[in-house]
């Protein structure tokens, strides 16, 4: 059976013969067509047509296939989220899901915005492309509520740097090639727009071998009337479309994404990666916020996945409304595309303005003044349907709320206890614990990623505070968090971190879950500031096995427990489906973005050791639960003891430590997390240029205690003086542990020196390892 | 003339992008700052309101950034933009003594305009220097320790001490500072036209990261043989509050007075002396 019928327009358009097509065909149809649409699926838009009474052109098919993707309309998580970390009511919502970024309070006139997202697939085959339109695709999500971006942030996964070639699988690049190009990518786009890359993390794991993850964040501010929402406001509103022109690049890619990488994943998806320009966006950023600073807007909207067909109907629906789009009259790269094409294109730094008919001379006026090519392609109607038209005829009209809507299912789900099957293989017990700690330090999941970090400008703007890296200059730790002040005439500050544990998550999502947003909220805390917003991007398999999706429950789980006891929303995010191989999957990813305030950004606190003869305190329970710790990979063992978060002590835990924190009395502090107290009190020691004489004494095993990555623990150095008033303000354990001074660090454990390094020595396995690798 | 009077224009074309920090830096002072795009200059595409002439300003800042991409040599097509349409206008600027600061792609602007180093004042068409790929080959965001060379003929310094240091951050991939030959190094020192070198904390010679380039004898910003026109890589303006220095934490504060501010101060003193 012929499925595609050419029409007799003067131009390239189909009719696909669905009404004829009977299951198998369905299917057949769906695979040629790449729109990724399953049996099912396919039997809806059957349906639809059969009432409607004719077939579907190409380009309706397409957009249907765009909108009902996972990636766009989240069929298989909405039914988890939705009755997990969703809804979480906050009084510093504003606007939170609902649109492309969340929106939060940030004081009585502004507000910030977050937005968090993955560019994975694209990322695996083409890292520098990949990586760049990222973040290409993140500072539209926040532009688009008319903020001002302030700060981007990378948590990025890879497999082994030093994994031998003969271990690549076949259709694979090299980890080292991703994680190198995926870095220049984020750099050279990054840093030409001017926004400072302030945080990030990079972890490498054998399950990112085949599937590496990309993920991008940003931060803005915005003055709380200059809001602008994704979505049109009254019938007459004209379409104007700004920025870039619209190419063959990025088709797909929202199918792509939605589906497993396999061997032939480059040849067959190439074009699903789009193709970035900085040097557009510039310009484009600057108009964006002046038209909507000037009140010249109704509603703005960043083409992302799915392209004009998903901007058009979604800004359309979300305001009950529909659209009339006249599709010849956007402008392109490449003059003979066919109009299913430029309708689903993903092409980068592109823009839909919806504007009132009087202001649209204005909006174009403005535009040209900054070089960005801008086009009226259509206007808003009362009916709530889409109708394209090219060359006056009409090639498209569907309902938006079923073209937009698209399913939802209950997928089944199984959970796997994974620790249950585990047993407790310890490592035998270091005879040389030094070596052990300068190992450790040197683990690429541990040491140093200045390498990265310099590369990216993180000071444009001048409104980094702290930053990602902290200390005596040249002799720089790793910081916690970074801070930014966003407003001229305020001290008030925003700190970053991101952070993920997929070992722990991989063990015990629910617990692993929990981990990971301890040490995020550790995170803030140890720099001083409270709390305030998380946003997620939820990195997983393919969520048709029942397993997989019993894991991102379980996470959804772990993630909501915290931020509900706290109520913190997850005001934004992102999942991440498909992130699987012939290879398997990923390790579960569900990396945060938190953010904090803090209300005068001149009493931020960094991890570096400040003086000589201070006290050092140990805020928090070190306990024998090694599962997943870097520890326990490097020596080989084995743990079913993920560690746990006890919520109640968290929460008192942050109340004690900003209690310390506002009383002046914390001279430095650092969270207690990867590798732990021992590559913590090393890191500090290491910034500070100053050494530690540490002395201990517990139950458990020393190695154990020195490595444990037991959650809600900080390290802090207090002024000998206020170690009274320092100790008064903790209702959590707290601990004295030493003292501050000479070159070197040394731990005494139960009486028996365990570790005694100079910190030249830590500093060198923790300082160059990456780079040296790297060049 | 009064400090409210003193109008600095910071230039912009697509790509550049530190002009938010550099505007501020002059706002906070009390000049009278204003963004203007290069088009603004050009007259098109604006509106009359919109038109700004050269001549009315009194200062000329090029911030950095990556204009136009900087995906030729960094600098050269705002250099060739600038110079198709204002090279007399702007030779009559400087030679008036009204001040020009380049920082980082505004200091290659300068360079490939042919302002800098300007060599026995002389304005030409074909570079006399070059700012070229960092000896790391990498983007290179890290502070930078820089020693006043000069605070006497460039009006950009003149509040400062000499051989004093100063903390800057330096953020570029091209910023290796070289001229042709030694002859032309000797002219630059015996003009006294280099104003700041890289260095170290206890002042010995920088090598990588402390000179995070490569650049010829250190160098980290030079001016022309008058001293008004003054071009540097690292970044004065994102230390203008000293809870952006790298190391604020550290160090004991005063009135959030950062490294940079000085350098806004000292030009913004003598064009309140000189105009």
């Amino acid at each position: 059976m012929e499925y595609y019928i050419r029409k007799d327009v003067p131009f390239e358009l189909h009719e696909v013969n669905i009404l004829d097509a009977d299951e198998q065909d369905l299917e057949s149809i769906s695979r040629e067509s790449g729109i990724g649409l399953s049996k099912g699926e396919m039997k809806m838009v059957k349906k639809y047509f059969k009432d409607l009474g004719r077939n579907p052109t190409d380009l309706e098919l397409e957009a249907i296939g765009q909108a009902w993707s996972e990636h766009c309309c989240y069929k298989s998580s909405k039914c988890i989220l939705k009755d997990t970390v969703f809804d979480i009511d906050a009084p510093q919502n504003i606007y939170v899901i609902e649109e492309d970024a969340g929106v939060v309070e940030f004081d009585d006139d502004h507000a910030y915005v977050v937005a968090l997202e993955s560019h994975n697939h694209p990322s695996a085959i083409e890292p520098y492309g990949g990586a760049a339109t990222g973040i290409g695709g993140i500072v539209r999500d926040v532009v688009c509520m008319g903020a001002q971006p302030l700060a981007f942030v990378d948590p990025l996964f890879f497999g082994p740097l030093d994994l031998p070639e003969s271990d690549i699988p076949q259709g694979t690049k090299h980890p080292r090639y991703l994680f190198d190009g995926v870095v220049k990518g984020i750099r050279d786009y990054g840093n030409r727009l001017g926004i400072p890359t302030l945080a990030g993390m990079v972890y490498f794991d054998h399950s990112y071998t085949s599937n590496c993850l990309v993920n991008v964040g940003c931060v803005g501010i915005a003055k709380k009337d200059e809001l602008i929402r994704s979505r049109v406001k009254e019938s007459g509103d004209v379409f104007i479309m700004a920025g870039g022109r619209t190419g063959r690049d990025g088709i797909h890619g929202v199918t792509f994404a939605s589906d497993e990488l396999h061997e032939e994943s480059e040849e067959e998806d190439i074009g699903a990666v789009q193709l970035g320009d900085p040097i557009t966006k510039e310009p484009l950023i600057h108009v964006s916020l002046e038209l909507n600073r000037a009140g010249l807007l109704q509603g703005m909207k960043d083409f992302g996945g799915g392209g004009l067909s998903c901007v058009a109907g979604e800004m359309s629906l979300a305001a009950g409304y529909g659209a009339e789009i006249q599709l010849d009259k956007v402008p392109l790269k490449e003059e003979d595309m066919a109009p299913w094409e430029i309708w689903v294109s993903e092409s980068q730094e592109r823009m839909m303005y919806a504007v009132k008919p009087e202001n649209v001379d204005e909006v174009l006026r403005r535009c040209e003044k900054w070089d960005v090519e801008a086009t009226v392609i259509g206007r808003v109607i009362e009916e709530p349907n889409i109708k394209v038209y090219f060359d006056n005829i009409m090639i498209m009209n569907l309902d938006l709320e079923f073209q937009t809507g698209g399913p939802s299912y209950c997928r089944p789900v199984e959970i796997i206890d994974k620790t249950k099957n585990i047993t407790e293989k310890e490592p035998e017990e270091p005879d040389n614990h030094n070596k052990i700690l300068l190992e450790m330090l040197s683990r690429n999941n541990i040491n140093s990623k200045e390498w990265v970090i310099r590369q990216y400008d993180h000071e444009v703007r001048a409104n980094t505070v702290l930053k990602p890296l902290q200390g005596v200059i040249g002799k720089e730790g790793p910081g916690d968090a970074a801070v930014i002040k966003p407003l001229e005439h305020s001290f008030k500050g925003i700190a970053i971190t991101t952070d993920v544990n997929p070992r722990m998550v991989y063990l015990h999502p629910y617990k692993g879950a929990m981990a990971t947003l301890d040490e995020s909220i550790r995170n803030l805390v140890a720099v001083g500031a409270m709390p305030h917003s998380f946003a997620d991007c939820l990195n997983f398999g393919n969520p048709e096995k029942p397993k997989r999706l019993g894991d991102f429950e379980q996470t959804a789980k772990g993630l909501e427990k915290i931020a509900r006891h706290l109520n913190i929303s997850f005001v934004s995010g992102n999942v991440s489906f498909y992130n699987e191989t012939k290879q398997g999957s990923i390790k579960p990813t569900p990396s945060i973005l938190a953010c904090g305030l803090i209300e005068d950004v001149r009493e931020a606190v960094t991890m570096d050791i400040k003086g000589i003869g201070n006290t050092l305190y140990l805020i928090g329970k070190t306990k024998d639960e090694m599962g997943g710790s870097e520890y326990y990979e490097m020596m080989d063992a084995e743990s079913p003891r993920v560690p746990e978060v006890k919520i109640e002590l968290l929460s008192s835990s942050i109340e004690d430590m900003l209690s310390a924190h506002s009383n002046k009395l914390t001279k430095s502090c650092h969270d207690i997390s990867s590798g732990g107290i021992a590559v913590a009190i090393s890191e500090m020691c290491i910034a500070g240029d100053i050494g530690a004489e540490i002395t201990i004494e517990d139950e458990i095993r020393g190695d154990k205690y020195l490595f444990s990555e037991s959650n809600t623990r900080w390290l802090v150095e207090v002024d000998e003086e206020n170690e009274e008033e320092f100790e008064k303000c903790f209702s959590v354990p707290v601990r004295k542990i030493g003292k501050t001074g000479g070159k070197r660090l040394i731990i005494d454990y139960n009486s028996k020196k365990l570790i005694d390094v100079s910190i030249e020595s830590l500093r060198d396995k923790w300082k160059n390892s990456l780079g040296n690798k790297m060049g | 003339m009064k400090r409210e009077n003193i109008k600095v224009a910071i230039l912009r074309i697509e790509g550049t992008n530190c002009e938010e920090e550099s505007y501020l830096a002059f706002k906070r002072l009390g000049a009278d700052a204003e963004k203007i795009h290069l088009k603004q200059l050009l007259g098109n595409g604006i509106n009359p309101d919109e038109r700004r002439e050269l001549e009315d300003y009194h200062m000329i800042m090029i911030p950095g950034g990556f204009s136009a991409g900087d995906y030729v040599r960094a600098g050269i097509l705002f250099a060739a933009r600038l110079k198709s349409a204002f090279k007399e206008q702007l030779i009559d600027f400087a030679d008036s003594g009204k001040p020009i600061l380049g920082v980082c792609n505004g200091f290659q602007v300068l360079v490939e305009m042919g302002f800098l180093p300007a060599f026995d004042r002389e304005i030409t068409d074909i570079p006399q220097a070059a700012l070229t790929t960092n000896d790391s080959n990498k983007f290179e965001c890290r502070p930078s320790l820089l020693s006043v060379e000069d605070n006497t003929k460039c009006v950009f310094t003149r509040k400062f001490k000499k051989g004093e240091k100063v903390l800057f951050p330096s953020a570029h991939a091209e910023g290796k500072f070289l001229v042709k030959d030694d002859d032309h190094l000797e002219k630059l020192k015996d003009d006294g036209q280099i104003v700041f070198r890289y260095t170290t904390p206890n002042g010995t010679r920088p090598g990588y990261p402390w000179n995070p380039n490569g650049s010829l004898d250190d160098i980290a910003g030079i001016c022309n043989p008058q001293g008004n026109v003054l071009g540097l890589m690292p970044h004065p303006e994102r230390v203008f509050y000293d809870f952006t220095d790298p190391d604020w934490t550290r160090k004991k504060r005063s009135e959030n007075r950062g490294d940079g501010k000085l350098l806004f101060e000292s030009v913004l003193e003598y064009v309140e002396d000189e105009f």
